[in-house]
């Protein structure tokens, strides 16, 4: 038999149970909606995380407290007080490194007004504008005379600006931290998304370690380099330096170095894993739709045992019915594949418009996606079909 | 067709049939000798339970003997595979059943044109050769009409129209009046006495005598043996 003349017979089958065509190819449908949903939700969670480690500067290394590699066990993350302003001037020093950013966090009440909310406060050097990508608003940003100085000048995120409701024209107010009156002499562009980072107030080293925290240790450095080939050279330099800073000679550091290169690849290697994962569970309701076209070609086959009889007597071959019966499992899975994967994209965009991270549209996905549908549907289809070709036709023919 | 007049178009050497059932063994055909020349419209009589259906079903190719031979149309039947026996039911034979046993849901014309699809031949040739089919047996008003659409008489001349789609060599019908009443079944067997007389060979298998006057030649089938044959 022709190609054709298969899928022919396929189709006015499937023409005159709608219905049953329909709820059979459900399960492939929703199998291969979820797959292609699924993992497009994965690969845009990981392209919106990306992006924004991105937008923090991809020459950036971070220098942590306190975080050892080997130890059995170790304190919250930026507890220990291991780094201080001294070490952070000593790798302003280095080679290849452009530009550092010493943090001094504490949480402070801020008041604006008759505004006020509980917010990150930042003690750092001018450096950090450029360190951690950030461009003004409006105003400017600390000076070096402000740290030199102990200045009560503050910089405020985008977001603790909304907050507190201040807008270009609050800048030269005075904002309450901590209790304290502090000149408002800039607001950062916001970088997008939901995190923290445009939610801080920034205001001089000096300032902070003055009036809040009254010690000499840093929470963490950031340290720009010059480029992004010198990162590892960098990264070298920064720990022999605070090595010998600090007198180690075990190995054992009492500081971290993170870049943003690791933490791309971590997160990359997260996002693999979590798309494996959902890819896996989606997968597995294709294989329960895959079971719920066998077992409609199974019924199939037995509601037209007489079918099957009335064709092999008028000159169909066993491989005739076999090919004749897969043809109808195939195309039951190949349309659920097709329109599974359109409400798939349809799901994908819908959930990344409203996510943020765009329409992630993955064609290798789509194809794997219908590929599967075809396996699930050969797989599922040929033994209903070889219970159909096997039909002995005396037997099939007498069957009422 | 075969090619040489002389030589018959069915040809049963010594057949018996017997049906395994595990426990005892069913003889329901018993050194069976018979031949159907070309042309020739044969009755093949007796009562429920002599053989009738069996002896149908090795006529048709859809069983093959236990032993003995059958030569249909120059093939060896009993040496074929599965295969083999459906290449000859789609080339040289036509069913006509007592049940009709169309394809439901289907048009009269996909019915007719669907012994054409397992013979390879296009589409259009099939609906084009079906209409003529159909058009042939007056049924050119029913074509697109399904089998619940049609009375029992209209539903055996589609039954006849696919039989003859494929010019096969021999027409084999089984109680082919047998759900008809009486005055469709006499059309049906003045249609059997039309295509006889074109040439047209005819095995009519049925359990009423009556019926089996339409024929020219009957045969008397009783506990799976042939009685010897008799003019009808
Ligand atoms: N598949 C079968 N298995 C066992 N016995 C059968 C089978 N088919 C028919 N028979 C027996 O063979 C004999 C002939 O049956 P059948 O050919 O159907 O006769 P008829 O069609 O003339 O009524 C009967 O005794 C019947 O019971
Ligand atoms: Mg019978």
């Amino acid at each position: 038999m022709k190609i054709t003349d298969l899928i022919g017979l396929a189709f006015s089958r499937l023409g005159t149970g709608k219905m049953r065509a329909a709820l059979t190819m459900l399960g492939v449908i929703i199998g291969v909606a979820s797959v292609v949903a699924l993992v497009s939700v994965a690969q845009g969670a990981t392209k919106g995380i990306s992006d924004r480690l991105q937008s923090l500067g991809t020459n950036l290394l971070t220098v942590s407290p306190g975080f050892t590699t080997t130890g059995a066990t170790r304190g919250g993350f930026g507890t220990a007080t291991t780094l201080t302003v001294d070490d952070a001037t000593a790798l302003a020093q280095l080679d290849g490194v452009q530009a550092i950013a010493p943090e001094l966090t504490s949480n402070k009440l801020v008041i604006a007004g008759t505004q006020n909310e509980t917010a990150r406060v930042v003690g750092t050097t001018p450096g950090y504008l450029s360190v951690f990508a950030y461009d003004m608003w409006v105003g400017s940003f600390l000076n070096q005379a402000s740290v030199d100085h102990n200045l009560r000048v503050a910089v405020i995120g985008a977001t603790t600006a909304d907050n507190l409701s201040l807008t270009e024209t609050s800048v030269g107010s005075t904002i309450f931290i901590g209790g304290l009156p502090f000149n408002l002499i800039g607001i950062l562009q916001p970088k997008g998304g939901t995190t923290s980072t445009d939610d801080q107030v920034l205001i001089p080293l000096s300032t902070a370690r003055q009036l809040f925290v009254g010690s000499n240790s840093v929470s963490a450095i950031g340290v720009s380099a010059a480029n992004q080939d010198v990162i590892s050279t960098v990264s070298a330099e920064i720990t022999a330096t605070l090595e010998q800073r600090h007198g180690i000679t075990t190995g054992v550091d009492d500081f971290s170095i993170a870049t943003q290169a690791q933490l791309l690849g971590t997160v990359s290697g997260v996002s693999d894993t979590l798309t494996l994962l959902l890819a896996g569970i989606a997968s597995i309701s294709l294989l329960v739709g895959g079971i719920g076209i066998m077992n409609i070609m199974l019924v199939s086959v037995r509601e037209r045992t007489r079918e099957i009889g009335i064709r092999k007597a008028i000159g169909a071959r066993g491989r005739d019915i076999l090919s004749q019966f897969l043809v109808e499992a195939l195309a039951l899975s190949l349309a659920g594949g097709l329109i599974g994967v359109g409400l798939g994209v349809v799901a994908s965009y819908g959930i990344g418009v409203y996510a943020g991270w765009g329409f992630v549209f993955n064609p290798v996905t789509v194809v794997v996606a219908v590929l599967f549908s075809l396996i699930v549907g050969i797989v599922f289809g040929v033994w209903p079909a070889s219970q159909a070709a096997r039909l002995d036709p005396v037997v099939a023919l007498r069957y009422e | 067709m075969s090619g040489v007049a002389s030589e018959p178009i069915i040809r049963l050497e010594n057949v018996s049939r017997v049906y395994d059932t595990g426990k005892v063994q069913v003889p329901a055909l018993l050194d069976v000798d018979l031949e159907v020349a070309d042309g020739e419209f044969l009755a093949i009589v007796g009562p429920s339970g002599s053989g009738k259906s069996t002896m149908m079903n090795i006529l048709g190719c859809l069983d093959r003997p236990t032993s003995g031979r059958y030569i249909l149309d120059s093939n060896p039947v009993d040496e074929l595979d599965d295969d083999g026996l459906a290449y000859l039911r789609s080339r040289s034979i036509g069913f006509v059943f007592q049940s009709y046993n169309l394809l439901p849901r289907t048009s009269a014309l996909e019915n007719v044109a669907a012994p054409l699809l397992y013979q390879g031949v296009s589409r259009k040739e099939r609906l084009r050769r079906a209409q003529a089919a159909l058009e042939r047996l007056g049924l050119a008003d029913r074509v697109g009409h399904v089998p619940s659409e049609l009375s029992g008489g209209q539903q055996q001349r589609v039954g006849i129209a696919r039989a003859l789609v494929t010019e096969p060599a021999l027409l084999l019908a089984d109680e082919p009046t047998g759900n008809l009443d009486s005055h469709s079944g006499a059309e049906v067997l003045e249609l059997f006495k039309d295509l006889h007389s074109l040439g047209r060979t005819i095995v009519l298998i049925t359990h009423d005598l009556d019926v089996a006057q339409a024929a020219d030649r009957a045969v008397h089938l009783r506990d799976g043996r042939l009685q010897d044959a008799v003019p009808a």
